[in-house]
């Protein structure tokens, strides 16, 4: 009777055990991209700011603001709209970019966020919220200034 | 005395127009596309980037893709994570690959001809801080202002010091992925 009872427990146990296990290895296979727009700002800071720091110390930066399982650093970074443009993804693409730099941010917009975008002007000053991919450094083989990339952006509204 | 002028002047004309061509040859491009991806039976793995920044030089043949790592989108967040972390590409230690290469057929290729053009590319892969010689067929799609770049290939992951011996890695990543790299560049 005690020994019936007793594997009763434990079979129940198991089949819940089984059951959370198969559902948090779901949870894990399906977790959702992070939500960069809701998620709580790391530095805030000019298109100037980033892009001398990255110049003077390529490899503090990255240090600094690049992440190992690439949910790197959240920046919202303001500066003056220099180029808009659209990538192959049918994103849209605002250069920040300040009139001495050698470099700028280069925000990619998206599907959802696009629309924030029409009405911007080239000359205008914005602040814009994203992640950063990558930082500005100059390219031997381009020959030229790679700007710091943010995707995921959005316009923030002062 | 006469001659020497007319060559020193022919030779200086020669040099501007060769120092001007110089700098109209290069075509600048942030308008790309490379996509990985890798088949096997247990599933379907794709991962796309549209943030690569990419040259060719008309006058040279020289081509070139910096590839910004982290900019490389899965569908499944988890991967993502997998493939930017240090067992696979490491891309906080390597943030950027890249693509140098020289079209080996230049010759014919007509930028100012719209056309396609069959091309082979020489030169190095370098992803991971790991360089590899590559040679790859492309094609240049020359259309008015427009010239659209475009190559498919595939890797071998572990010539890049990328490798899995067990676990879900070994058994749903292919050894060999394929590469695809778009790019559109106009002449200003």
């Amino acid at each position: 009777m005690m020994k019936k009872k007793l594997f009763k427990i434990a079979a129940i146990l198991a089949v819940a055990g089984l059951i959370i296990g198969v559902g948090v290895m779901l949870y894990m296979f399906n977790m959702p991209h992070r939500d960069i727009q809701s998620a709580k700002v790391d530095y805030s800071l000019t298109s100037t700011q980033i892009v001398s720091e990255y110049l003077s110390d390529k490899d503090a930066a990255n240090e600094k603001y690049l992440a190992e399982d690439g949910d790197s650093k959240i920046l919202e970074v303001t500066g003056i709209v220099s180029k808009i443009s659209e990538d192959f993804n049918s994103q849209k693409v605002v250069l920040l970019k300040g009139n001495e730099d050698k470099a700028g941010v280069s925000a990619v917009f998206t599907a959802e966020t696009n629309p924030n975008v029409s009405n911007l002007k080239v000359g205008e000053t914005i602040t814009v919220k994203g992640v950063i991919r990558s930082g500005a450094s100059y390219d031997e083989d381009l020959e030229l200034y790679e700007n710091v990339i943010l995707e995921k952006s959005d316009i923030i509204q002062n | 005395m006469k001659k020497t002028s007319i060559l020193l002047g022919s030779l200086l004309m020669l040099l501007s127009i060769s120092a001007y061509g110089q700098t109209n040859d290069k075509l600048v491009s942030s308008k790309t596309h490379m996509k990985f991806y890798s088949h096997t039976a247990v599933e379907d793995i794709e991962a796309n980037n549209y943030a690569s920044v990419s040259t060719i030089n008309k006058g040279t043949g020289e081509v070139v893709f910096s590839v910004p790592m982290q900019s490389f989108e899965f569908e499944k967040s988890l991967m993502q994570k997998h493939f930017n972390s240090d067992k696979f590409l490491d891309t906080k230690e390597y943030p950027k690959a890249k693509l140098k290469g020289k079209i080996t057929n230049l010759n014919d290729v007509d930028f100012t001809k719209d056309g396609k053009y069959s091309v082979v590319v020489e030169g190095e892969l370098t992803i991971k801080g790991k360089t590899n010689a590559i040679t790859e067929k492309g094609t240049i799609d020359v259309k008015g202002n427009t010239i659209k770049v475009s190559s498919s290939f595939n890797i071998t992951l572990a010539d890049y010091g990328i490798t899995f011996a067990q676990g879900k890695p070994s058994t749903n990543i292919a050894k060999e992925v394929e590469v695809t790299v778009h790019s559109e560049y106009s002449a200003e």
